[in-house]
């Protein structure tokens, strides 16, 4: 297995041994807003961005009609394809919501995911209250996306 | 009602069954549980159970592949406070966490009976 790439300290052992238990072939941390905090297994930050645009939108949209059916949103989205399936989860740590998306195949199975899904969020938890992370800023959402994008996969030249 | 609610009420009703459950043999979410019929333990600890111990029948099906056993039968983990029973049932597999003092070739036989019938 390839180190993953980590924008913030305190998420690197949590997300580590979850996709070592999960077996997730690529995954990726971001804040719900998009911003990319963590990466295993894509290719470079365009990929990355481009999951980050499209899960920040599912989120979104997911959370209103889970509101609309349910009267609160959805928690979680699987979608089983034919050799591959994806999961998304959600959780709040710090304040701040947090999305992780991810990859798996026969390898693995939804239930072992969202089984170690449910460790992760509590290792991040763990993490942030044992370590002094750096404040989420607000305001500049391009500067931060480039900034983290950078931190993973090293500046564009 | 599935095929199995019986099956599963039998089971929970043994003595030394926690839990019985169907799952999903390539999900391993929970189908159904004898929930209300004599189970003990809580919710989030049979979800795990039954992840878990799907996927470990499903790798079990392979090592037996390898050696050339053919299809798994009947898996028993036996543990320190109690044993896990697996059988698999084609899309399903069927679940019995019991403790470890319980009849167990009891339950083999039950859980067999059910795969057979299915």
């Amino acid at each position: 297995m390839t180190a993953p790439t980590v924008g913030e300290k305190w998420v690197e052992e949590p997300f580590r041994r979850f996709l070592d238990d999960a077996r997730i072939k690529c995954g990726v941390v971001l804040l719900s807003t998009g911003r990319v905090i963590a990466q295993y297994g894509f290719a470079g930050p365009d990929d990355v961005m481009s999951v980050c645009a499209l899960a920040s939108a599912i989120n979104a949209s997911s959370r209103e009609l889970g509101k609309q059916l349910d009267g609160k949103p959805f928690g979680e989205l699987h979608h089983a394809g034919g050799e591959r399936q994806l999961y998304m989860g959600s959780c709040t740590v710090g304040g701040s919501d947090y999305l992780f998306v991810g990859v798996f195949d026969a390898e693995s199975s939804v239930g072992v995911v969202e089984m170690y899904f449910g460790d992760f969020r509590r290792a991040l938890e763990e993490s942030w209250n044992s370590s002094t992370p750096a404040a989420p800023t607000h305001g500049d959402f391009e500067g931060d996306l480039n900034r983290s994008l950078d931190a993973l996969f090293g500046p564009i030249e | 009602m599935t095929p199995y609610t019986e099956t599963l009420r039998h089971l929970a009703r043994l003595p030394g069954v926690i839990v019985a459950m169907t799952a999903g043999a390539k999900d391993g979410l929970i189908i159904e549980n004898s929930d209300g019929a004599g189970s003990r333990g809580d919710a989030s600890a049979h979800r795990h159970t039954a992840a878990l111990g799907a996927f470990l029948y499903a790798r079990s099906g392979r090592a037996s592949a390898a050696a050339k056993l053919g299809e798994p039968v009947f898996m028993r983990l036996e543990a320190e406070r109690g044993q896990l029973c697996v059988v698999g049932c084609g899309e399903i597999v069927l679940l019995a966490l019991v403790e470890a003092s319980a009849n167990v070739g009891r339950i083999r036989l039950d859980m067999l009976t059910a795969r057979g019938a299915a």
